[in-house]
């Protein structure tokens, strides 16, 4: 079954008061706007958002709140995967028989403070062995990436290479939190220590916000070229090795052979950036450089805007924002604005072949898809 | 001491990190793998706080052991890679000994005995444990004592060399008939399962002994054993404060003498504080795997899931260590107990072993309503 992306929406990404609602209704209206098609046209909805105690309007039965939105009683699922429910999304609506297919993204996690969000997010990582122990999400993708730098020579001045870069990108973004705010790499070298040796700046931050996308069976000018959903253990630690995340190894094998590409035929990349290290082990395990020489591809400048493969044009999940599930929509929603060529400032030189990394947990359900720009 | 678990298949290897009966892939048995010799091989001191990790900085160390598997731990004393993580098991009256129950609760009660020094069991010895059984509540309550603690206990005391039919259960409520709690929590069922007696001690022969101003008709059956466990349920109590190691005693009075207590609250608090002079030496295996908090010790307190064992040789160091872990107000008992010096009270006299205190504290709902309750 053929699928293409017919059109895609987005709020911005802020810490904007904004409903769920509301939000949601901004990013379908644009993602109808954009696919030229109503409501009518919609035959099924595949929704993620997290089940979260930290906001104003907790709500549990998602699917039937979109079907009061919408009118319409159709199929609608939830998917959550909490930071990878937009890809588990948007993976599940592409297995669907129907012909238009709504994939929705929406969170409002900012209604909290700092410390009540921090604890919602670490209910990702495994209950007794990893939440009792303090293994807050900045400490286990700490740990993930002092194991590499023992292993490979890995440094945090590296790291801090992928924020400034991904700020860079993220300031020529309309959409992003940090749109018009150049950070420099001075600030983000003396910014202060989260987890270490992680500080502020190797966290993505947390917004709301909503993504939407639809996907069809007509032929549109973006098409689903490879699709897949892999997992890995919950916990980093009971891996054989910590800084191999066999979610994104398998999803990306899978994706790759599904569009009988090579990984260096990929022209922009959307990698999941939730900390500096998941972008940088994400260019090793889905095979743009060999284990262990993720470095050398931020040190030569290969996944700046003007590098060979640039990665996070959107400022990823660091200077777009992070607002959980509508992570992966919205990563879908920045690869198909670089193959139709309308990303400003930010565009990449007429890009192809586009690649999407979302990852829920630290590593544990991860969702690799491929888009090509095809004749629409 | 500090452990790693794994649930290993004995045919094929493969490892769990979470308990199982049988392999999935061979169908055969599941056996344990216990590690000791832990080494740290990372770290990350995280400054964020969350609810459950209130106090920072804290360090989150990455613990391999003998047989390369690997666990996160808490704590708040510096490491560096390479170093050993050891806890000195310490028998001293002013020790108590935390453990983190993960997943499995056998090797989280002999870790807390073992930290304590452990215990001389022989096939002659005779045991009493006296669990919380005061008022009906489902396991998932907190409200009684977890049947999975003393199945591991009886289990432990079995495995030592203990003989089932010198193991004696005891309890009474001064409320509700024994039998319908045995049933409620579950606890029948363990003693079904080991078929150990189990004594209604409101059924047994009292004695008079004085203390103080005091006098109070105890059962007589505490002089009939040589090693005595003092099992509470751990929660939060309107009146009390806690419902601790004190507390549990009180059922090993008679009914006529917690009924004259009963009438006045002070003096009742005065005579807590010297109740476990009424007794020969005893263990304190304080149960918090449930655990309480807000308006305790019933139906209106609140699971507090706090998934912690505790064992101590001496009662004031026991419930002045849970008081102080749980943030909970003096406790007026235990602050006179003190004063009389029936055990240690100055928190920073008492030995934590297994986990440093401030790796452990973590506000609870406090219990409101007594107005015996210190402010301080």
């Amino acid at each position: 079954m053929e699928r293409y992306v017919k059109g895609v929406g987005m709020t911005k990404f802020s810490f904007e008061d904004r409903s769920t609602h509301d939000m949601s209704h901004e990013a379908i209206q644009q993602a109808l706007n954009d696919s030229d098609i109503n409501i009518d046209k919609i035959d099924a909805a595949v929704v993620s958002t997290v089940d979260t105690e930290i906001n104003d309007e907790r709500q549990r039965m998602y699917g039937p709140v979109l079907s009061s939105l919408l009118k319409k009683k159709i199929p609608i699922i939830r998917v959550p995967a909490v930071c990878g429910g937009g890809g588990a999304a948007f993976w599940t609506a592409s297995r669907l028989k129907y012909n238009n297919v709504l994939v929705l993204g929406v969170d409002k996690v900012l209604s909290s403070p700092t410390q009540l969000i921090t604890e919602e997010i670490m209910n990702a990582g495994d209950n007794f062995w990893e939440q009792e122990e303090g293994v807050i999400f900045p400490a286990v993708n700490a740990l993930v990436a002092q194991q590499h730098m023992l292993k490979y020579g890995t440094t945090h001045d590296d790291l801090l290479k992928i924020a400034y870069k991904n700020h860079y990108h993220g300031s020529m973004n309309p959409k992003a939190k940090f749109f018009g705010k150049k950070i420099s790499l001075e600030e983000i070298k003396n910014a202060p220590i989260v987890s270490t040796p992680f500080n502020l700046y190797d966290c993505s931050i947390s917004v709301n916000g909503a993504a939407a996308v639809i996907i069809s069976n007509d032929k549109t000018d973006i098409k689903v070229e490879g699709s897949a959903l892999a997992t890995d253990y919950l916990a980093p630690f009971e891996r054989e090795d910590m800084t191999v995340w066999n979610g994104t190894v398998e999803a990306g094998k899978e994706s790759f052979k599904q569009s009988q590409i090579e990984p260096k035929d990929i022209n922009v990349a959307e990698l999941h950036d939730a900390f500096t290290i998941v972008e940088l082990i994400a260019y090793e395990d889905l095979g743009f450089c060999k284990k262990g020489e993720g470095a050398k591809l931020i040190r030569d400048g290969y996944t700046n805007l003007d590098g060979k493969m640039p990665v996070n044009t959107s400022g990823g999940l660091k200077a777009r924002g992070h607002p959980i599930s509508p992570t992966g929509v919205a990563q879908i929603v920045e690869i198909t604005d670089q193959l139709r060529n309308r990303c400003g400032e930010r565009q990449v030189n007429n890009p192809k072949l586009g690649l999407t990394h979302n990852v829920g947990g630290a590593g544990g359900t991860t969702t690799v898809h491929i888009f090509k720009k095809v004749a629409g | 001491m500090t452990k790693t678990i794994r649930w290993i298949c004995e045919k094929c290897n493969k490892k769990w990190i979470h308990p199982i009966e049988t392999c999935l892939y061979c169908n055969r048995k599941i056996i344990k793998q216990i590690g000791t010799k832990l080494k740290v091989i990372g770290y990350t001191k995280v400054n964020i706080p969350c609810p459950p990790h209130p106090l920072v900085p804290y360090n989150v160390l990455m613990l391999e052991d003998e047989y390369g598997n690997r666990m996160p731990k808490k704590v708040i004393k510096d490491y560096k890679i390479g170093d050993i993580y050891e806890d000195k098991p310490d028998s001293s009256e002013n020790t108590i000994s935390i453990v983190k129950i993960k997943y499995d609760f056998y090797e989280a009660v002999k870790e807390a005995l073992e930290l304590i020094g452990d215990i001389d069991v022989s096939e002659n010895t005779r045991i009493l444990i006296k669990p919380n059984l005061s008022i009906p509540g489902y396991a998932y309550t907190g409200i009684c004592t977890n049947p999975k603690i003393l199945n591991a206990l009886i289990q432990y005391l079995l495995d030592k060399g203990a003989k089932k039919e010198n193991i004696t259960i005891a309890e009474q409520s001064f409320f509700v008939p024994l039998e319908k709690i045995g049933k409620k929590s579950g606890i029948d069922n363990i003693i079904k399962k080991f078929n150990v007696n189990y004594v209604d001690i409101s059924k047994t022969e009292f004695e008079e002994k004085q203390e103080r101003e005091f006098t109070f008709e105890v059962s007589k059956i505490v002089n009939d054993f040589d090693l005595i466990f003092n099992v509470p349920a751990i929660k939060t109590d309107m009146l009390l404060g806690i419902d601790g190691a004190f507390e549990n005693l009180t059922r090993f009075l008679s009914k006529k003498t917690f009924d004259e207590l009963a009438k006045d609250v002070k003096k009742a608090v005065m005579a807590l504080s010297v109740l476990p002079n009424m007794f020969p030496k005893f263990i304190t295996i304080g149960d918090a795997s449930i655990g309480m908090q807000g308006n305790g010790p019933a139906q209106y307190g609140e699971p507090g899931f706090y998934n912690m064992i505790f064992a101590a040789r001496n009662p004031v160091v026991h419930d002045k260590a849970v008081q102080e872990i749980l943030c909970l107000r003096k406790l007026p008992y235990v602050e006179l107990a003190g004063k009389l010096s029936l055990g240690e009270n100055d928190i920073s006299k008492i030995n934590f072993v297994g986990n440093e205190l401030d790796a452990l504290r973590r506000d609870v709902k406090q219990p409101i309503g007594s107005k015996l309750i210190k402010r301080d």
